[in-house]
């Protein structure tokens, strides 16, 4: 059984993985163009739109945590800040949404600069606490201008193209969210693959011996802060205009578990890729908002599980959630995307080994042949 | 000149200290001469109650951080299911001893099923072996990797909170039983005994970690893991079992101050309880140094007094207490990025 699993591991991985990564990523950005022709119920729609705009968040996550090492615990900051404004741009001043979102993303990027100042003193687990607490500190701050933002109610905001119907609407959302992932996805990875990528990993390798070798150690990690900003505020600012409006609650903008959301799935798919969060995110969120609730419904319409697990559906849900995640990080350290990058090079070596193998075969075998003739001639 | 009162302020923290008290002593001698009589009577009773609640609310604080500071001193961990232990102990000891009908809105009951004092001790030791679970099973395997640890660690508490959740209910709608009944009035304030009583524990707890730490031969071996792990395992300490313990401890002491601080504030055990005890655990070690017990209990009067403060002079802006404290200590850190007492265990005697 354990071979013929191993066999058909192998030959996926060597149909299948062996495209080139860049081809790779097309061809799955071109299923998922085309998904939508398949006519997929709402609900699956809105998931696959959060599940975008979760990847930009953990991607820019990713960029800042895993090339600087400027351990970020409050990432929901950027992303909340950043709906907070694009609601209250239109809230108050009744600005157009294309005026809106970006002006909400630049004052994202002006508050992860100011934020990025003080962090540049601290370091390590200082670090990580100080940034987890700024958007409690907001929290309260939007908790006590409750004339302005409305307290723990929700801003709600237009969509995109309110004349459309329902089901357009979703639709929309789901191709603008698509076109950002891919947009930011491809900027986020140029840049992590750039010089400054390579600056930034030596800084967080070793702070000391890059400043040594004559590079801007503060600028690099201010630039950090500011495109990861950048990038969790325009994905903050997309979600708003997606049917939830910014509100402060546990489990959305500004709390703490969006910020750890961000951090799961950037550790479950590999902290320092970028395309490794991106896959994560579809993985996870799909099997957040939609797969574990499917199969809880399948275990109980098979009476596997007792029905009055339904009731708490959503604790269990939690439990397994959590659990997954937990066992995750202990038994898997090091992500997919790094997962699958080690077992393609293996794959490669053991190609060339192969090939290198054959070539000494051929050579052995010609020179013995050469010896059989010159002894037979003899 | 510059750098050399940066040196300064940088090897003794005393100085910040005095600056801040002759900062706040010469504000408040201009404001004394500028007053009327009517205002510096007021200003004096609440300046009594600001004493008299900062000091008790520093107190629960510090038997609130004592655990998250200890476990990272000796081990380095940065625990976030401290506060799901805070929550499991107060859980633990109210299901201990008081029976209650779902629903039913219970303000002062007697203890319906166990003693008080037992409930507490067996609420603290079953607190106590779920830390040395959770460091068997989560926390070792992933040790040194600050953020597989947190991750690994706040997941815990939500698994604690969603397992509270179904079994006790979303709403707080009961409440941990009192300890000691009745007030006693110190200075025109009437102060409950629970209050004081939690107070008092942290003080016992504080005198009691420091002489175990100093004296005892484990709490010398736990300061040698905290100096250099390695070495002390070629000197044939049992690092791991050792950590073990001292996550039982640091457990143990999360139990005690959620019993104390849920019962003397009269408050309900509900199940997103945890967030603000952890947050608040951060301010104050952070405030004063991780992993540095003085400055832990240091960091807690701070920020208790400066909690009681803003509630006291600003009842308007109750509502941005948290950011006060949140705020205190990013302020600190921008001056001292390891906190005011920024040394570990191993350093201090």
């Amino acid at each position: 059984m354990a071979t013929y699993f191993r066999r058909v591991y192998l030959s996926f991985a060597e149909h299948v993985l062996d495209v080139p990564p860049r081809l790779l990523a097309s061809m799955i950005f071109l299923i998922l163009l085309a998904y939508p022709i398949t006519k997929p119920p709402l609900t699956i729609l809105y998931v696959l739109s959060v599940a975008n705009i979760m990847a930009i968040f953990a991607a820019s996550w990713d960029l800042l945590v895993g090339r600087t090492g400027q351990m970020n615990l409050g990432h929901a900051l950027f992303f909340g800040t950043a709906a907070y404004a694009t609601a209250l741009f239109c809230k108050f001043f009744n600005l157009q949404l294309w005026v809106t979102i970006p002006l909400g993303a630049l004052i994202g990027v002006s508050v992860a600069l100011i934020i990025g100042f003080p962090c540049l003193r601290v370091k390590g687990p200082y670090l990580a606490l100080v940034t987890l607490t700024f958007p409690l500190i907001l929290i309260s701050v939007v908790k006590y201008f409750r004339e302005i933002t409305g307290g723990e109610e929700p801003i709600i905001n237009p969509r995109f193209f309110p004349g459309l119907p329902m089901y357009g609407k979703q639709l929309a959302d789901y191709y603008l969210t698509l076109a950002l992932l891919f947009v930011s996805g491809v900027i986020l990875y140029k840049i992590a693959n750039s010089r400054m990528g390579i600056v930034m990993v030596s800084i967080l390798d070793n702070e000391l011996a890059s400043k040594a070798c004559g590079i801007n150690v503060t600028k690099y990690k201010l630039l950090a802060f500011a495109i990861s900003g950048l990038f969790g505020s325009l994905a903050g600012a997309f979600m708003t205009h997606m049917g939830s409006g910014a509100s402060v609650n546990y489990n959305t903008y500004l709390g703490v578990a969006l910020s750890f959301q961000a951090i799961i799935i950037a550790i479950f798919g590999g902290v320092g890729t970028i395309y490794g969060p991106i896959a994560a995110a579809y993985i996870l969120v799909i099997l957040d908002m939609y797969g574990l609730g499917k199969i809880f419904g399948w275990f109980a319409s098979n009476n596997l599980i007792p029905a009055s697990i339904i009731q708490i559906e959503s604790s269990m849900h939690w439990i397994m959630y959590t659990l997954v995640i937990i066992i995750l990080i202990i038994k898997w350290p090091r992500g997919i995307g790094r997962f699958t990058t080690d077992k393609l090079k293996d794959l490669q070596e053991a190609r060339e080994l192969e090939e290198r193998g054959k070539h000494i075969w051929k050579t052995y075998k010609r020179k013995k042949e050469e010896s059989e003739h010159a002894s037979t001639r003899s | 000149m510059t750098q050399r009162i940066r040196k300064k302020l940088a090897t003794r923290p005393v100085i910040i200290l005095i600056v801040a008290i002759v900062a706040i002593l010469a504000a408040a001698s201009t404001w004394w001469y500028y007053s009327t009589p009517a205002d510096r009577a007021l200003a004096l009773t609440k300046i009594r109650s600001i004493t008299i609640f900062g000091l008790l609310a520093g107190g629960a604080y510090a038997l609130l951080a004592l655990g998250f500071t200890l476990i990272y001193g000796v081990s380095e961990v940065v625990n976030m299911a401290h506060g799901a232990l805070y929550m499991l102990g107060a859980y633990v000891f109210f299901a201990l001893t008081v029976s209650f009908a779902p629903g039913e809105m219970l303000v002062r009951f007697e203890p319906v099923l166990l003693d008080l004092r037992l409930a507490l001790i067996l609420a603290v030791i079953l607190a106590a072996i779920m830390g040395a679970i959770i460091y068997r099973l989560v926390i070792h395997p992933i040790m040194g990797d600050l953020l597989a640890t947190l991750v690994a660690t706040i997941g815990i508490g939500i698994i604690f909170q969603e397992i509270m959740l179904i079994q006790f209910g979303a709403h707080g709608t009961r409440r941990v039983a009192a300890f000691v009944p009745g007030s006693i009035t110190i200075l025109g304030e009437s102060v409950e005994w629970n209050t004081i009583l939690s107070f008092a524990l942290s003080l016992v707890f504080f005198i009691g970690l420091w002489i175990f730490l100093s004296k005892a031969k484990i709490g010398k071996a736990m300061r040698a893991i905290a100096q250099d792990r390695e070495v002390a395992m070629l000197m044939g300490i049992n690092t791991e079992r050792l950590c073990m313990l001292t996550m039982a401890i640091a457990a143990s002491l999360a139990a005690v101050a959620g019993i104390m601080i849920t019962s003397a504030r009269h408050a309900y055990a509900y199940p997103y309880m945890w967030y603000a005890p952890l947050y608040m655990s951060f301010a104050i070690v952070i405030l004063g140094g991780l992993g540095s017990i003085k400055g832990t209990f240091m960091g807690a009067f701070i920020i208790g007094y400066a909690e009681i403060a803003v509630t006291f002079m600003a009842p308007e802006v109750v509502f941005l207490k948290d950011a006060v404290a949140l705020g205190i200590m990013v302020l600190v850190l921008l001056i001292r990025p390891k906190g005011i007492f920024g040394k570990r265990i191993e350093m201090e005697e």
